[in-house]
């Protein structure tokens, strides 16, 4: 099972929850996953062209642009991280 | 790196709720030359965290507001550097080169990605902070800038995103922010090489601070193998502001 890491702008899709955990052999396995569960999720974080590019997605503390993208491999327990782009203060 | 025989100079730009605690440390530090960037006024809106400001200043140039206090609080008068204006494609090189540091706290990713693009082109170095709702981010880019801003964020959003005054901003998160970005710009300024390429992540609901390398891009547009941008292009830089 994968843990998902919710940033606080999406927690809306996720019932508030701030992680979530899915199955999935790679990150796009888990996000395809994790879209039946909390459906528009998916759409936030990706778009035709694949990761949308405001927004970051770590494994541990790679960030899957550096590592396989969407087709990153996981092992169980691994941790999914997603960081969005904020401006505001 | 500007003239070493002058002291230091850091252009803030941005007096908000990021602003305002890095003014507030960095108005202490003994011979920086603090350039404060912003032509906003207060509101009242602006109070529960942008802390430079009383109830007496709403209305008034957040500028002059600001200055006042941090005179008030012992800053001596030459140390201080008003910048009536925003950062615009037409004076954010100009400025960026007459500093040796810029720190970014803006409300709109133009303005940020405007700073980062200024930055670079100048070979300074920058914080970039952010802070909407429970979270909170900075990061420190060197003078030989990578891994930048675009080397994370690419290039300004399409489409409205949500700001402070549909999202909402949490006070002591942008506070605990807004501390940790003069701490980076500290670390900077004293020479310290490791204060660079990592983001720092704050979740005030879950109080966990994150701290991730951040690797630069080949293919970024600025910092890249084949970058694109050499210049300001003030079409490359529109999107919707925080106007809390």
């Amino acid at each position: 099972m994968i843990t998902v890491r919710i940033p606080t702008p999406l927690r809306s899709l996720t019932g508030g929850e701030e992680q979530v955990q899915a199955p999935g052999e790679t990150v796009k396995a888990v996000l395809e996953t994790l879209e039946t569960k909390h459906p528009g999720l998916r759409d936030r974080l990706l778009d035709d062209k694949g990761v949308r590019r405001f927004v970051n997605i770590y494994v541990g503390d790679e960030d899957i642009r550096f590592l396989d993208g969407l087709e990153t491999k996981l092992k169980a327990g691994d941790e999914i991280s997603i960081v969005p782009a904020i401006a505001g203060g | 790196m500007a003239d070493s025989a002058r002291p230091p100079r850091v252009l803030l730009v941005g007096l908000g709720g990021l602003g305002c605690p890095v003014a507030a440390v960095l108005a202490r530090v003994p011979g920086v030359e603090l350039w404060l960037c912003d032509d906003d006024l207060v509101e009242l809106s602006n109070l529960h965290r942008q802390t430079l400001y009383a109830a007496a200043h709403v209305g008034q140039d957040k500028l002059e507001a600001a200055q006042q206090s941090l005179l008030a609080s012992g800053t001596e008068p030459a140390r201080l550097v008003l910048v009536r204006s925003r950062l615009l494609p037409d004076n954010a090189r100009e400025l960026v080169r007459s500093v040796d540091l810029v720190v970014e706290g803006a409300d709109n990713f133009a303005t940020k990605f405007l700073a980062a693009d200024a930055a670079h082109l100048e070979a300074r170095p920058i914080v970039h902070g952010a802070g909407v709702r429970w979270v909170g981010t900075a990061w420190a880019v060197s003078a030989a800038g990578a891994p930048c801003y675009r080397c994370l964020f690419e290039d300004v959003p399409a489409g409205a995103q949500q700001g402070c005054s549909e999202a909402g901003v949490m006070g002591p998160v942008v506070g605990f922010c807004g501390a940790l970005m003069a701490e980076l710009a500290l670390r900077v300024l004293a020479g310290d090489a490791d204060a660079f390429g990592a983001l720092y992540t704050y979740d005030g609901q879950t109080d966990r601070l994150r701290h991730v390398p951040a690797a630069a891009r080949t293919t970024c547009a600025l910092c890249g193998t084949s970058p694109s941008i050499f210049q300001i292009e003030a079409a490359r830089y529109t999107a919707p502001s925080c106007a809390a």
